[in-house]
């Protein structure tokens, strides 16, 4: 048991850019005195760009059930996460999407979309993104040291979920370079300032509506078809843009997070790396559940609470803001054995990396089926792979990227 | 074991056919979750109280 309380900052953007690579890049000690001492803690936050102040909730089991229960922790009460300003949430300007929807209104819509991200229609594309993965690959040997972040990380999601969703090639670039910039509204160099983060959410809202015009005109096997087919009965204009921000911003970022942070831990690991090296025909999904989990590319997101209760001891009021730190809840001894080891075997691992309601990650099985597929197409092409220089990180505690992962590679 | 969905709560997550597949399948252009198998035998017990652990919207009840 953790027993000093440490200064608490595990909502802090410089915790995690200054993050410790021999513990994820997470604070672990923290999140446990959390854990242990405080399950239940009220943080203020004390910067304008961020909301005032939140629940913090970070027992593994304590996420799955403030997930699940969405009539006492609404997700349609405004908020996404700890960010002032988002997207999808129309009180401060955004456009609705599902993630801000609770019900019968959310059920409708998610219908719409979960269609095209089934297991069964995600197996469809496997073929699809073997051939972008094969071309990834063959790049990144041409170069032999480069950054792993861009090169494979970036390139693989943009491709895979370019298709999925129906952007044209020709815009995959510009498309996901929006979500770069409002994704990172604390790391200047990423984005030189706020003005570049609603200049971007503003283009990117403007760009779902001349997609949605194009799917209209011209549709195709994809998301954004299917939203537009729906028709504005079910899916209005506005929520159309909403639906497309959220599709995005779920889409690139995330599977690059995973990507980054699970090749940085396989470096560390040489058994881990040989035992990946070992299943390249046919990765096993624990070791894609493994590498989402030590991750987990959101740190967190928010509820509100719809009525007074109590939790641990606090007394939480209607309206207050109730946020779950799935990064705490990933490492929690109560519901996995040996928490603080990265290993691609583990059997039980109930990670909260999705989410476990209703609002769990429509992408979860196109993300892994690209992990998959890239790591494989990694593993059997290369014999050895190696840092060439320090792993950095994105300034940021919400969207908890990497910045630079300098790597070498050997073909096989 | 008898086995039953709400059809009414499931949003194709897709859980259920991850970890039970002999007993949970996804048609195309279904609304809802197909159940393959509705009194699977006992050798399935673990994995479909797997796949009702872990649906979102806890549409699966086991019953016995």
């Amino acid at each position: 048991m953790t027993t000093a309380k440490p200064d608490m900052r595990v909502l802090d953007a410089d915790t995690y850019a200054n993050g410790d690579p021999t513990t994820f890049g997470l604070p672990l000690e923290q999140y446990a005195y959390l854990r242990d001492e405080a399950p239940c803690y009220l943080h203020e936050f004390n910067d304008p760009m961020l909301i005032d102040r939140a629940w913090i909730v970070s027992r593994n089991a304590d996420i799955w059930a403030v997930d699940r229960n969405s009539e006492l922790y609404a997700a349609d009460r405004g908020g996404v996460n700890m960010w002032k300003v988002t997207p999808l949430d129309p009180k401060v300007g955004g456009k609705p999407a599902m993630l801000t929807m609770d019900g019968a209104k959310h059920r409708t819509q998610r219908g719409v979309m979960s269609k095209a991200f089934t297991p069964g229609m995600v197996k469809k594309l496997e073929d699809k993104f073997r051939e972008y993965a094969s071309n990834i690959v063959d790049a990144a040997l041409e170069k032999g040291t480069f950054n792993f972040v861009t090169d494979i990380g970036h390139a693989m999601p943009m491709e895979a979920l370019g298709d999925v969703l129906g952007v044209p090639s020709g815009d995959r670039e510009k498309f996901f370079a929006w979500v770069d910039t409002f994704a990172a509204p604390f790391d200047t160099r990423i984005t030189p300032s706020f003005e570049y983060v609603m200049q971007a959410i503003f283009d990117l809202l403007g760009y779902a509506v001349e997609l949605g015009e194009l799917k209209r005109r011209e549709p195709g096997e994809d998301v954004i078809t299917q939203l537009v087919q729906a028709g504005a009965d079910v899916i209005s204009e506005d929520e159309l843009m909403g639906n497309v921000a959220l599709l995005a911003s779920g889409a690139a970022e995330s599977t690059r997070t995973s990507l980054s942070h699970g090749m940085h831990e396989l470096m560390r690991n040489p058994e881990q790396m040989a035992w990946l090296r070992e299943h390249a025909q046919d990765i096993p999904n624990t070791a894609i559940q493994e590498i989402v989990r030590i991750a987990t590319p959101f740190t967190h997101l928010v509820r509100t609470a719809t009525a007074d209760h109590e939790l641990h001891g606090q007394h939480i009021k209607e309206g207050d803001t109730v946020l779950m730190l799935f990064a705490a809840g990933n490492f929690d001894e109560r519901a996995l054995d040996n928490p603080n080891a990265f290993d691609l075997a583990r059997e039980k691992n109930p990670h909260v990396s999705f989410g476990r309601g209703p609002h769990q990650c429509l992408g979860k099985h196109v993300a892994g089926l690209e992990m998959k597929i890239l790591l494989e197409e990694l593993m059997q092409r290369t014999k050895d792979i190696s840092p060439a220089g320090d792993i950095s990180y994105v300034r940021d505690a919400y969207s908890r990227g990497v910045y630079q992962l300098p790597v070498t590679i050997t073909p096989a | 074991m008898k086995v039953i969905v709400d059809s009414g709560r499931c949003e194709l997550h897709g859980e259920c056919v991850m970890a039970a597949p002999d007993v949970f399948a996804i048609e195309d252009d279904k609304d809802s979750v197909t159940v393959l198998d509705a009194q699977p035998g006992e050798r399935l017990r673990s994995a479909v109280e797997e796949a009702a652990m872990m649906c979102p919207v806890t549409a699966i009840r086991i019953e016995d």
